[in-house]
């Protein structure tokens, strides 16, 4: 399958400090990729890079095929974006948020009513979409993020812990919408501190450390516990 | 994708309480400003229609007298209020309306109607222009200044960068959503005030009304423009406001003053007694680098007799005739004098008004306050058009008087009196404000000061959006 997702010797400097280490990596369509690591070790880095909100000092970060940095407007336009905190505008509704960002993506078509239909799909109860946002918690924010994903139809989706600070309940059914996504053929970065949640919805695993991709491997045969062993080694050394 | 941005901002603001305060005060002041201005406008008009026609039965009604005593005896012209004064008062109430037209003087307007005010009044008195020119822009910097830095601070700002809309897009989107905001808030007001003075039978003055609005809009254009170049250059919200206050100051408090003062400095204008002086003493013994006053008023009769075909003729002339014209030719001297002098003194204030326009190139709001005035009919160029204007009718008039008694006296010299008939042939004085283009071509620096900051403005907000880290 074709790669949504790709850094080529990505590698990102400030100064003398290396941030990312030539990192090479390809994630392809319906597959989600979890990076773990520490803090600092570079995973949000990577997916900056990915969203063109800082530029590479080597190599290239490719999104279905178009370098980043040379085509910063195709390529937007294939990805989403949900950060650990989605943040949205206090003062509208969730709805009125959905479609200011989906209109800004360029997806005007949907209407209303469709996008109700799609925060519903996304887990959000169909009265809360009427309501403002200022009222919303972290979970219900992270479900809009989800709802602004599927609206855009985006092919590769970027996370950057986007579980943090979320109840199990919340983060079980975050997952399962990404997954869900998954099956419709969306290819997942997702960068988290969560060795359970990667092993659960990550059909591959990396372990970043001071800027290097130091271990990446399927979650297939692999254990929670051989995985937490593993990351875990990665980190004492 | 302008418009989708625009009305995102338009609901955010409206939905905001701190807005909804702010805009109520600025409304409530706008509209107390405006009712009472207009009020205040009209009481002067009809004070000052009220003063001109006793003034003018004053003068219809004085009797048989000599036509050169009536010249002496005078009348006085009232300058009517600014056409727009509700809107900006302007200079009007630091500057004369009261002029008496006689012979042998040329007066300048008397009775500033700030010498009448009340102690209080010395705090500034609120107008609609104060309210724009000073209040508004602060209202626009309220709801702006984080209208970049606030979308880094909470985090939109990636979530809009991960859409991949571009920054000129979504900055055209913040100005249009600010705009049409202040639009919601003024639009009304300036409908109101439109409706009001065509409706009381001021058509005429609704083309400068019309103007005026449109300087304002450009004015408030820049602010807007600098407010949001401001945000999205500061690094956070509060560095953006500081930022931000810290241009109004300088543009409405200190720029303003500075060139006041350096117009006050570069171009020092005499004293009222220093003037008077001046033209007494030149009166006395001749214009400097020119003949002496009898032989210049000498010169002037001979023009006058050659003028009437009496040249060289004045010993088989009527005396009364004579008389007549040496009176119309001492006359001429005075005028001679008076434009030397008061000439001078108008031509340095209309310098020093070339210091302020030229000043606005640091401060857009000297540059609009400067074509406030000016449309409204409040600035020291129309107040120089009044003067103007009665100094070629009290010459009119004079010179009426002169040549009546030259022609009329005859034998009966001195004591010939004319009667009524005469007085009612010298029509009222009518003051006719210069026409809107003929406004706009004296402001043309400030003009051109305002469209150079719309354009710097724009330019700097395209720049530093296109520039702005996500991060």
């Amino acid at each position: 399958m074709a790669a949504v997702l790709e850094a080529i010797a990505l590698r990102k400097t400030y100064g003398d400090v290396v941030a990312l280490h030539g990192l090479d990596l390809s994630i392809e369509a319906g597959e989600i990729f979890c990076l773990l690591g520490a803090n600092g070790a570079g995973k949000t880095t990577t997916i900056q890079l990915f969203l063109g909100f800082i530029a590479p000092s080597a190599g290239s970060a490719r999104i279905v095929g178009l370098d980043v940095a040379t085509h910063a407007l195709q390529t937007k336009q294939s990805i989403a974006y949900i950060p650990e905190n989605v943040m949205l505008y206090p003062n509208l509704t969730g709805i009125e948020n959905l479609e200011f960002f989906t209109t800004l993506a360029g997806r005007r078509a949907i209407g209303r009513a469709g996008l109700v239909e799609i925060l519903t799909r996304a887990g959000l109860a169909a009265d809360a979409a009427g309501r403002r946002v200022s009222g919303y918690s972290k979970g219900m924010r992270q479900k809009v993020g989800i709802a602004m994903a599927m609206a855009k139809g985006a092919r590769a989706l970027l996370l950057d812990e986007p579980t943090s600070g979320l109840d199990p309940k919340g983060s079980n059914e975050f997952s399962r919408l990404l997954q869900s996504m998954s099956a419709d053929g969306v290819g997942v970065l997702m960068a988290t501190h969560d060795i359970f949640r990667s092993k659960e919805i990550g059909a591959r695993v990396g372990i970043m450390k001071h800027g290097q991709l130091v271990a990446c491997m399927g979650t297939e045969d692999l254990s929670h516990r051989d995985l937490e062993r593993i990351y875990l080694e990665h980190m004492h050394d | 994708m302008i418009r989708v941005v625009a009305v995102k901002e338009l609901r955010e603001l409206l939905r905001d309480g701190r807005f909804r305060l702010a805009a109520a005060v600025v409304l409530g002041l706008l509209l107390a400003a405006l009712v009472f201005g207009w009020r205040h406008a009209q009481a002067v008009k009809a004070e000052r229609t009220a003063a001109q026609s006793i003034a003018r039965a004053a003068w219809t009604g004085q009797g048989d007298k000599n036509p050169h005593i009536a010249a002496h005896y005078g009348m006085y012209v009232f300058k009517p209020a600014g056409v727009l004064a509700f809107v900006d008062p302007g200079a009007d109430p630091y500057l004369g309306v009261t002029l008496k037209l006689e012979a042998h003087k040329q007066q300048l307007p008397q009775d500033a109607p700030a010498q009448d005010g009340t102690a209080i009044d010395r705090f500034g008195q609120l107008s609609a222009a104060a309210v724009l020119q000073l209040l508004v822009p602060l209202l626009i910097i309220a709801l702006g200044f984080a209208s970049w830095s606030g979308e880094r601070e909470r985090g939109t700002l990636r979530q809009l960068a991960a859409t991949g809309v571009l920054p000129r897009r979504l900055l055209a989107g913040k100005a249009l959503g600010l705009a049409l905001t202040l639009a919601l808030l003024l639009v009304p007001v300036a409908l109101v005030a439109t409706a009001t003075v065509v409706a009381a039978g001021e058509s005429a003055t609704a083309a400068r009304l019309a103007v005026l609005l449109g300087a304002y809009a450009a004015y408030f254009g820049v602010i807007i423009a600098v407010t949001l170049a401001a945000s999205a250059w500061a690094q956070s919200s509060r560095a953006a406001l500081v930022a931000l206050l810290g241009f109004w100051c300088v543009t409405t408090l200190v720029v303003p003053r500075l060139a006041s003062d350096a117009a006050g400095r570069l171009l020092p204008l005499p004293t009222a007694a220093a003037l008077a002086q001046a033209v007494h003493s030149t009166l006395a013994t001749g214009l400097p680098n020119g003949l002496p006053r009898e032989e210049h008023i000498d010169t002037l009769s001979k023009a006058l007799l050659a003028k009437h075909g009496f040249a060289g003729a004045e010993t088989m002339m009527d005396d009364a005739l004579l008389q007549g014209l040496e009176l119309q030719a001492e006359a001429e001297y005075e005028n001679a004098v008076f434009d030397h002098h008061v000439g001078a003194v108008m031509t340095s204030m209309a310098h020093q008004e070339q210091v302020g326009q030229w000043a606005a190139i640091a401060s857009p709001m000297l540059a609009i306050r400067l074509l406030s005035m000016a449309l409204a009919g409040t600035d020291f160029d129309h107040h120089r058009a009044f003067g103007r204007q009665a100094e070629a009718y009290r010459r009119g008039l004079v010179g009426a008087m002169n040549d009546d008694f030259a022609r009329n006296a005859g034998a009966a010299g001195w004591q010939y009196k004319a009667n009524r008939k005469l007085w009612h042939q010298a029509v009222p004085f009518a003051y006719r404000p210069a026409a809107v283009d003929q406004v706009l071509r004296d402001q043309q620096v400030a003009l051109a000061m305002l469209a150079l900051w719309a354009v710097g403005a724009t330019l700097a907000a395209v720049l530093v959006s296109r520039r702005m880290q996500v991060l």
